[in-house]
């Protein structure tokens, strides 16, 4: 008898929005502390917490804090001594907090942080834009995107347990586009609270636990004689995550049913695909749409959903992208000044790709900025300039704007030409 | 297929209405074995008080979820409706929930075919002589009631909820049925009244569904704005401010034409220039600077700015000098003033006929009721300085 025949996976299903998903979650993953400061789109995740304690269906501390540094540090000491915890925020917000986030991460503290993607200001708005979180993404950080509500949950449960386990331990920030995710409303299996616990032990922190019977000091003063060697810790770290993120997905198979193919990301028609687009979050929607749409007109495209940033899946996104006669990168990011003016997704794929002897072509897509919508028609067009790519054909330029509002550059200064 | 259903509501006011009626016509077309979601317009957010938003619902009986997802989920608005729900009937008189938007049709993205379904007291000719014609045909229905405001955490329970379910049932049965509906909200217990509103409201709406022709409705008088392509603005996030400009009479004060803010009014304020004492109060409060100070020393209201939130008619210190009266009793926003200037007498009775014989004051609590007394009558008065210049 395997463990899911013997336990009850998803015991009801409930109309639930991104953020409310990732409360269910918070709570089932029985957290100790949650520190709270509103930004939207994560605001709905705190409300919808407050409620949960308020309501009697977790018993955890509820900290609003004064700031986003205060709320990052809130819950940096509380995992410190031992607490599950819980934090979140959205774009600016979550900039502002950056100095705590960073340490989080060299003091190799587990906590889960939900990141609602939204716009850095200014322009003061809401839409999604990926570049709040991919800030953290050389600071020692696990981060992963979720497609859809169901996938929020779930990957709360497996953050918390690939950052907690001790080969690992490492902050994690679950990314969710905002608006498109964040507020919409959908039909969500709950799992059994019986099933989630099996599946994620009680956090210990072993012998780095803050405690009276515990003494010890966590980050002293260090200067040029240790450093190095701490980033070198951290660097295993990281490393060591791929096998157990592997694992976790191995073991959330066996409880909840085959949920997820590949954990690092979802390969949709691509078995015999002459190109695909790779990308992150919600765009999954219209590109997998996009693709079943194609296909139908004999055109061979697939997609490729990346849902794991860091650790970067190197070596498998590698071998799957080497089959292809040409790559897609969509980035709702921007990455100014880089090489070739693409985002920074691009620049993870080619460097991922580069080792290969003969490399797929690689265009870059920079759409969505800001809650631009990406339709099923931009992701077509995306897969027709790719496929063109792939027969040799317009390669250049390599990076591309779709959905930006173009007219002819008129009575436009020369050096404001794109 | 699809259907779309949007829920044009009053910002804050009734944002829980909204969001409650969203998620049940969801688990309502979830029981029926459709696939279902909702979300709202979110550049609407965050909403203030009275701005008109948009809630969306998209039902499918065929579609797999990620269909109906890339089909309607990640986008910002919708391009056709096959109903449209309009909560508060004065925003038949157009929304704009933001800068740069426009004033929009409320009929803007109803199908051909479609329906647009307005929760009144009023007759659909009524109502069409705000609304703009299209150019296919459409239906219109009404589901006679108020509308149901109430605070940002507050849910009035006064049925309207129960009363919009039932009143799609009997615009649309291909979103949900009118048995699921009761079903549904004779589940878990709760009280008999709620599926019977439903049933009602369904009953009556049936009967209220009247065609509209193409063309039926009136010309749309304000222009959409073209937003510039990204190298046709400056950069870097600066906007060139509003015009310096004060000058006394109408329109004296210069305002931002990019976002007047006026269809976010469910009342506006009438001003009986005669039993005015100049105090100045209703200038200096108005949140939005509404009031242009005129050479006689008067203020005339800019009603296509004004908002409707009431302040000058709290802070007037005179009785029914200024009254809030319901918007859908104006065709225009033309100076007040101007029309009491050409003729004092025709103004003074105009104002007296829109303000009615009735006054109606909200409780504190919102949500909480609104009481209605008959109108005290003050008679006309003349001040000095008018009748010195006679
Ligand atoms: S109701 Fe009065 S105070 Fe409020 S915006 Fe209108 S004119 Fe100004
Ligand atoms: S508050 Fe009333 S009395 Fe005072 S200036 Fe305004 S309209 Fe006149």
């Amino acid at each position: 008898m395997t463990l899911a025949e013997k336990t009850i996976a998803y015991e009801r299903e409930e109309l639930l929005t991104g953020c409310q998903a990732v409360a269910q979650a918070v709570r089932l993953a029985d957290v100790d502390v949650i520190a709270a400061y509103p930004i939207r789109p994560y605001t709905e995740v705190m409300d919808n917490l407050s409620r949960i304690i308020a309501d009697g269906q977790l018993d955890a501390e509820y900290i609003v804090a004064d700031s986003e540094h205060s709320q990052f540090e809130i819950v940096k000491h509380a995992s410190s001594v031992g607490a599950r915890a819980f934090a979140g925020s959205s774009g600016t917000g979550w900039m502002y907090g950056f100095e705590a986030l960073v340490v989080t991460a060299t003091d190799r503290l587990p906590v889960l942080f939900l990141v609602g993607n939204r716009a850095l200001d200014d322009p003061g708005a809401f839409g999604v834009e990926h570049n709040d979180a991919l800030a953290i993404r050389d600071m020692g950080w696990l981060l992963c995107w979720a497609t859809t509500a169901q996938e929020a949950l779930e990957h709360v449960l497996i953050g918390y347990r690939v950052a907690e386990d001790p080969r690992v331990r490492m902050p994690m920030a679950l990314a969710l586009d905002g608006a498109f995710l964040t507020h919409s409303q959908h039909m969500v299996r709950v799992p059994a609270a019986e099933t989630v616990r099996r599946f994620l032990p009680p956090f210990d922190l072993g012998d780095r636990r803050l405690h009276p019977d515990n003494p010890i000091s966590i980050a002293p003063q260090v200067n040029e004689d240790w450093v190095m060697e701490l980033r070198r810790q951290n660097w295993e770290a990281a490393r060591r995550a791929r096998r157990v993120i592997e694992q976790a997905y191995r073991e959330f198979n066996e409880l909840f049913g085959e949920r997820y193919g590949t954990p690092f990301f979802d390969e949709y028609m691509t078995d015999d695909a002459e190109v695909v687009l790779v990308g992150l979050g919600t765009v999954a929607m219209p590109a997998r749409t996009a693709v079943r749409r194609l296909r139908e007109h004999g055109h061979r495209v697939g997609y490729v959903n990346l849902r794991w940033f860091r650790p970067f899946p190197g070596p498998e996104l590698r071998a799957s992208l080497a089959r292809f006669r040409a790559v897609g990168v969509i980035d709702r990011d921007f990455a100014h000044g880089s090489p070739d003016d693409g985002g920074v997704l691009l620049h993870e794929v080619r460097s991922c790709l580069y080792p290969l002897p003969e490399r797929p072509q690689v265009l870059n897509f920079l759409t969505g900025l800001g809650g631009r919508d990406i339709s099923i028609d931009d992701v077509t067009s995306m897969y027709e300039q790719t496929l063109a790519a792939g027969r040799g054909r317009a390669l250049e330029p390599a990076v591309r704007w779709i959905g930006v509002r173009e007219e002819a550059a008129r009575g436009v200064p020369e050096e404001r030409r794109p | 297929m699809i259907k779309r259903v949007e829920i044009n509501y009053r910002g804050i006011y009734q944002k829980t209405l909204a969001r409650r009626i969203g998620s049940d016509l969801v688990l309502i077309a979830s029981r029926l074995g459709k696939v279902a979601f909702s979300n709202g317009r979110y550049s609407d957010a965050p909403e203030r008080d009275g701005i008109p938003c948009k809630y969306f619902v998209f039902v499918s009986p065929d579609l797999p979820e990620e269909e109906l997802e890339a089909e309607c989920g990640a986008k910002l608005d919708i391009d056709v409706a096959d109903v449209s729900i309009v909560l508060d009937d004065t925003m038949v008189k157009g929304v704009e929930p933001w800068a740069w938007h426009g004033v929009r049709p409320i009929n803007e993205k109803v199908s051909a075919d479609g329906c647009l379904l307005v929760v009144t007291r009023r007759e659909p000719t009524q109502l069409l002589a705000f609304i703009a014609a299209k150019p296919h045909p459409y239906r219109l229905a009404t589901l006679e009631g108020d509308a149901s405001l109430s605070g940002l955490w507050v849910f009035k329970d006064d049925l309207t909820h129960e009363r919009v379910l039932g009143a799609v049932a009997a615009v649309d049965p291909g979103i949900v049925t009118i048995d699921a509906v009761a079903d549904y909200l004779a589940d878990e217990g709760r009280e008999p009244r709620r599926a019977e509103a439903a049933r009602t409201a369904h009953a009556a709406t049936v009967q209220r569904i009247r065609p509209v022709a193409p063309d039926a409705g009136i010309s749309w008088t304000y222009a959409i704005p073209e937003l510039p392509a990204w190298d046709a603005f400056g950069e870097g996030v600066a906007v060139p401010g509003v015009e310096r400009r004060s000058e006394l009479g109408p329109g004296g004060q210069a305002r931002n034409a990019g976002f007047p803010r006026g269809t976010t009014k469910t009342e506006r304020p009438v001003v009986r220039f005669d039993l005015c004492t100049r105090c100045t109060l209703c200038w200096l409060e108005c949140p939005d600077g509404c009031f242009d100070p005129t050479a006689d020393e008067y203020y005339d209201v800019a009603y296509a700015y004004c908002t409707g939130c009431g302040k000058c008619a709290a802070v007037c210190p005179v009785k029914e000098c200024i009254v809030m009266v319901d918007e859908l009793r104006f065709e225009d926003t033309a100076s007040p003033w101007a029309a009491y200037r050409r003729d004092p007498a025709a103004y003074l009775a105009w104002a007296e006929g829109k303000k009615g014989p009735e006054r109606r004051s909200y409780a504190h609590i919102t949500g909480t009721g609104v009481e209605v007394r008959p109108a005290p009558a003050v008679r006309a008065r003349r001040t000095r300085k008018e009748v010195a210049t006679r």
